[in-house]
């Protein structure tokens, strides 16, 4: 099926995909549909071709992306920039808009620099987490890589869309020191003291003369990140793996209240994951072998499941990293919290001492064991995940839990919720909507699910951390202090930097163009 | 003086360490067994988690990639760019064109 750029016909498209062939050669660029389908999203919540690209186009660097955008500003041809094009469950490679054309940036792949000393690397976008744990472990390193769940996407693209890891820096975008950006109109800018003609502190520090812009061309469509800093944990003298469980699903706002004070004062030093009743008993099992009836796994079957495991209602997960001396008085002040706050609380301990093999709890291996779960509900299976930011107060998580529990169940979702406590004042919730594909009224069913709970956060002053790109205006909308003040700001900017809008259109509802028309504001 | 030595060799160290720049996916059609090391062996191989998703639905020998009785290529071709199940699919990027006809041809002949 042919897809076109909008407002393109056939003739001029195939005049631009000429002069796209002419500037970075043929081989790359990737017009038949079997190239067009590696690009679809595995997991869209519907019909794939809702985002269905017309083209992809492979620049292998700086000069070919130049070219590209000359071309793509003349013909008014949005271009979607991919780094892996892994962002699996909040859309993967697709674009936004139907038939925009993919800008892959997986063969600019070159890590540039790991920088021993100071704990720094300059990577490109093609750089899996694969490739880069690769080149550390090629060159010795003893310096230790963050990585998500998957490893699959790109370090620099995780980053990006703030994704996380379970390290002290977890928070990946906060280890984000300079970037190299090309605008719109092909030209390259480096942010940070990468301003500096033979700068050697680029990745030392964050901090410029002037504002630092690093976080504006996160979650945004103002350019193209074309290489990035940024900072490595030093390979710690030992690390506790740390499992909780707690026994009652009334214990949840006693849980959160104590590990606010833990994560704050920095005794849990990486981020803590939180599994609700749901999210546990799926670990190696389909839904089909534990529950036949409608709806949603029922509570008193999802308990019966936790206790054929002795398993309590919720189970906390992280990882300490210091000496051993130091883990022992961390996990004492661990243990002396919890007898005090959730005595009937269970916990078990893993030790590691450097020098030791590394073992899989520490997950400081590669890995893909996300991917394992995709087909619980059905085969093909799919997932999206909605992300409400809450802070880490008992009564306030507790009541956005319950929201987020009771319109699952309504909807016939298991309500399979996790929270990542990444800094110490706010959670990251996942509620992941799982699916069979093609299943069109269950996809239907999810997209329904998901924009109530925007409707419902919303009324209590809740945003989202990322979604997926069918969600993009709806997540924008729920921005309306000061008149949608901040998704005009950022349309203003849009607009400054990229005139014509050719720029991933769509993505966080930012800009003129759209699938579902202009964004908030406009 | 001691503050100069250590700033030098600070500046040494980084240009010891930080003097590759090579690129983590050479353009050149790498050889099968690479590619299939690389990008498939990590799901495929005995422990990995495509082997296990498919031993839900197929006889255990047949679950492990590299045993399959029967590939043919234009199974292969079309799985890689399209994906199936819970397998993501793979662009023209990752595996080139050419790359993929040879490791569909590769897989194809038992190995």
């Amino acid at each position: 099926m042919t897809v076109l750029p909008p407002g393109l016909d056939q003739d001029v498209f195939e005049r631009a995909l000429d002069e796209f062939r002419a500037a970075i050669g043929a081989e790359w660029v990737f017009t038949t549909d079997a190239d067009r389908a590696s690009y679809l999203d595995p997991f869209e919540i519907g019909d794939q071709d809702v985002h269905a690209s017309s083209a992809a186009l492979a620049p292998d660097g700086v000069d070919d992306l130049r070219k590209i955008l000359r071309i793509a500003n003349r013909y008014r041809i949005p271009l979607w920039p991919v780094s892996m094009g892994k962002n699996f469950a909040y859309g993967t490679a697709a674009p936004e808009m139907r038939g925009s054309v993919i800008l892959d940036l997986k063969r600019m792949n070159r890590v540039l620099e790991i920088d021993e000393v100071l704990g720094t690397a300059l990577v490109e976008p093609g750089v899996s987490f694969f490739d880069f744990k690769a080149e550390l472990d090629r060159r010795g390193s003893a310096l230790w890589m963050s990585g998500p769940s998957h490893s699959w996407g790109s370090v620099i693209g995780n980053a990006l869309e703030h994704g996380v890891g379970y390290t002290p820096y977890g928070q990946h975008v906060e280890s984000i020191c300079g970037l190299e950006l090309m605008l719109a109109d092909g030209s390259l800018v480096r942010t940070g003291l990468g301003a500096i003609q033979n700068s050697k502190e680029w990745q030392a520090s964050r901090w410029p003369f002037g504002p630092g812009l690093d976080g504006l061309f996160t979650q945004s469509n103002f350019a193209i990140v074309t290489k990035m800093g940024l900072w490595l944990m030093p390979e710690p003298d030992g690390m506790a793996g740390v499992w909780i469980s707690v026994p009652r699903r009334e214990d949840y706002a006693a849980l959160i209240d104590t590990l606010r004070p833990l994560r704050m004062t920095d005794v849990i030093n990486a981020p803590y994951t939180i599994a609700n009743g749901w999210r546990q008993i799926t670990s190696g099992r389909l839904r089909s072998e534990v529950w036949s009836g409608p709806g949603a796994v029922s509570r008193e079957r999802m308990e019966e499941l936790l206790k054929e495991r002795n398993q309590g209602w919720w189970s906390v997960t992280f990882n300490l990293f210091d000496s051993a001396e130091a883990l022992d008085l961390r996990l004492a002040r661990i243990r002396r919290d919890f007898e005090r706050t959730l005595p009937e609380a269970t916990m078990d301990i893993r030790r590691w001492a450097k020098g030791q093999p590394q073992e899989s709890w520490m997950r400081q291996e590669v890995s893909l064991a996300a991917l394992g779960a995709v087909d619980w509900g059905g085969n093909p299976g799919g997932h999206s995940d909605f992300g409400p930011i809450v802070a880490a107060v008992g009564e306030r998580a507790e009541e956005v839990y319950s929201i987020i529990e009771r319109r699952f169940i309504e909807f016939g979702k298991d309500p399979w919720i996790g929270m990542f406590g990444i800094s110490g004042r706010a959670l990251i919730f996942v509620a992941d909507m799982y699916y069979t594909r093609t299943d069109e009224e269950e996809a239907a069913r999810c997209r329904a699910l998901f924009r109530q709970l925007c409707n419902d956060m919303v009324e209590i002053g809740i945003g989202l951390y990322r979604t997926h790109l069918h969600f993009m205006q709806d997540a924008v909308k729920m921005h309306g202090w000061g008149n949608a003040a901040l998704p005009r700001l950022n349309n203003r900017i849009k607009d400054a930097l990229d005139p014509n809008g050719i720029l991933a259109p769509g993505k966080q509802g930012i800009g003129p163009w759209a699938s579902s028309g202009p964004g908030i504001g406009l | 003086m001691n503050t100069l030595v250590g700033i030098a060799g600070l500046a040494l160290a980084i240009a010891t360490i930080g003097s590759a720049a090579a690129k983590t996916q050479p353009e050149a059609p790498r050889p099968s067994d690479q590619i299939y090391a690389e990008r498939c062996a990590y799901c495929h191989d005995a422990n990995g988690w495509g082997t296990r998703v498919l031993a839900r639905r197929l006889p255990a020998s047949d679950a492990v990639l590299l045993n399959r009785a029967s590939l043919p290529p234009g199974y292969i071709t079309f799985v890689v760019r399209h994906g199936i199940g819970a397998m993501p699919q793979f662009t023209p990027s990752e595996i080139t064109d050419a790359e993929l006809a040879e490791l569909s041809r590769w897989l194809g002949r038992g190995n």
